[in-house]
């Protein structure tokens, strides 16, 4: 079987070697990144050209990951093949998947044939690095042409790639509230988001800072969730990080069931001590 | 201009419960939340620029939410009933209706509530042989040109292509409009096209069950300064900070 594993994020190519490690490997990425037999090395991005480009090695399988250019990416070289397309996969084998859905409420448990094009996450594997070939490829742009790239610069936080969160709900009490958990947030070297309450209902804070089921759905190793209450919606968006503090003055919110930790008390309270205590270390 | 806005019918993402091992789908259908958005940028495009909004909807065909989208402003809908489905097999699906209507644009939402996989626009796209852009949170029209400001992860773009293309559509785009009693009275009134796609997917579902991960549950409580010290050295023993 001939696996073909691309995605803009090197790590993925780590990713998708393990789930196939007897088989012949072809990356595709920005960097030269050594656990594929084979490797190209791209320029730049442009979605088509990248498609076209796949669907021209005539894969068995092609893995991909799942940044917003990758699924792009994803559904059109699917489309070209004219092959099955399976989403949100967390665990290959063989013909079997384990994938997400319902925005995270649920895990489906789904079976299929190759060919096939998969999206996958990044978690943390062992493989041992190949004397990988590597080719350089020069990307061209195809139809849709790239007139001007402007940065978010600050306001631009990749909350999915964040280590650690700090997200504030309405139990923060108010816009003006927010720059303690801003604070902390600064100490801990951590992004800041928020619940879907505090950010597309009360804006205060923009709504690509939405955690939660129709928001970004992130995986930090640290989820401080500062005055949330834990609506099933939000949980959905957290599932996947490592450790959940809760801070609430409620002992039965439905946070607490779904944390590692919880302090019950005020938010602001905590985001002063803690701040300092984190500063002082 | 002819413009398509695809839309599903899916289970209402925020009344949906988890109970011990099941996860509660019987709640009541809606439209799945940015394929909103899609269909109020095909109708704010179709009546700047003229021309025809269609719908294209596959999948569950609850009337009522068929009769919410032309209540929006939608012209026509063509209605696919599939009992089983994957990515592949609706795009099959929707290609060959796309594929008489010959529309200038196609008008999608980001992902969809239920299976929240992003990447029908671009499959239906490749099919078509049309360019992809894909998380528009703005589009304005010249001609037979497209000009797209997408909205990325940590930076936006702006893109240009000719039209036929096929554009996803983030939520920030615009506020979905509520019909008034007139307009859903007057829904009633606009044909739909019905008609169903039998194919079974290559992509089989064996079980859905609620993703639920074990969390300690450590409670700390008394006076701040203890209980963050605490905290701290939990999360030391755990190897995050």
């Amino acid at each position: 079987m001939m696996v073909v594993i691309y995605s803009e994020d090197p790590e993925i190519i780590k990713v998708g070697t393990s789930y196939f490690p007897n088989e012949h490997t072809i990356g595709i990425t920005t960097k030269e990144v050594k656990y594929t037999d084979e490797l190209y090395v791209i320029d730049k991005i442009d979605e088509e050209f990248i498609s076209n480009f796949i669907a021209s090695l005539k894969p068995d399988v092609v893995i991909v990951g799942n940044s917003k250019r990758d699924k792009t990416v994803a559904g059109y070289v699917a489309g070209l093949l004219k092959v099955p397309i399976i989403p949100e996969v967390i665990d290959i084998e063989g013909n079997k998947a384990k994938r997400v859905v319902y925005s995270g409420m649920g895990i489906a448990e789904i079976e299929f044939s190759y060919p096939a094009v998969v999206i996958i996450e990044r978690k943390e594997v062992q493989v041992n690095e190949k004397n990988t070939k590597i080719n350089k490829v020069e990307v061209k742009e195809e139809r849709v042409k790239l007139v001007e790239e402007k940065s978010k610069g600050e306001q631009g936080v990749n909350l999915s790639t964040a280590e650690i969160i700090v997200s504030v709900g309405r139990g923060i009490g108010s816009k003006d509230n927010v720059k303690y958990a801003e604070e902390l947030a600064n100490a801990l070297g951590a992004a800041l988001g928020g619940s879907r309450p505090v950010t597309a209902e009360l804006g205060w804070l923009p709504e690509d800072r939405q955690i939660g089921l129709s928001g970004n759905k992130v995986k930090p190793k640290l989820y401080i969730a500062l005055g949330i209450s834990g609506q099933p919606q939000h949980l959905a968006g957290i599932k996947d990080a490592k450790i959940i503090v809760a801070v609430n003055k409620d002992k039965n919110a439905p946070i607490v069931e779904n944390a590692d930790y919880t302090i019950v008390g005020d938010a602001i309270e905590f985001c002063k001590v803690m701040t300092e205590k984190v500063k002082n270390k | 201009m002819n413009i398509v806005a695809l839309f599903k019918i899916v289970p209402d993402d925020t009344l949906i419960k988890i109970s011990g091992n099941s996860i509660d789908l019987n709640v009541p259908y809606k439209i799945s939340t940015y394929d909103k958005n899609a269909i109020e940028e095909a109708i704010r495009i179709k009546e700047k620029y003229g021309g025809k909004a269609y719908g294209i909807t596959a999948g569950i065909v609850d009337r009522k939410t068929i009769r919410e989208a032309l209540a929006m402003g939608l012209d026509e809908v063509i209605s696919i009933d599939m009992k089983e489905m994957d990515v592949m097999t609706t795009a099959e699906a929707i290609v060959e209706e796309v594929n008489q209507i010959k529309p200038d644009l196609i008008v999608a939402g980001e992902s969809t509530t239920d299976s929240s996989g992003s990447v029908l626009p671009s499959y239906l796209a490749a099919m078509l042989n049309y360019p992809i852009i894909t998380y528009a949170k703005s589009i304005a029209i010249e001609g037979d040109k497209v000009r797209v400001e997408k909205n990325l992860s940590t930076l936006s773009e702006i893109v240009e292509t000719q039209m036929p293309v096929v554009i996803s559509v983030v939520g920030e785009i615009n506020t979905p409009r509520i019909p008034t009693v007139k307009q859903i009275l007057e829904s009633s009134k606009k044909p739909v096209k019905s008609l169903s796609f039998n194919k079974t997917p290559n992509v089989k579902v064996i079980s859905v069950s609620p993703y639920v991960i074990q969390r300690k549950k450590i409670i700390i409580e008394g006076k701040m300064d203890e209980a963050v010290d605490k905290l701290l050295s939990y999360l030391r023993g755990d190897g995050i900070l």
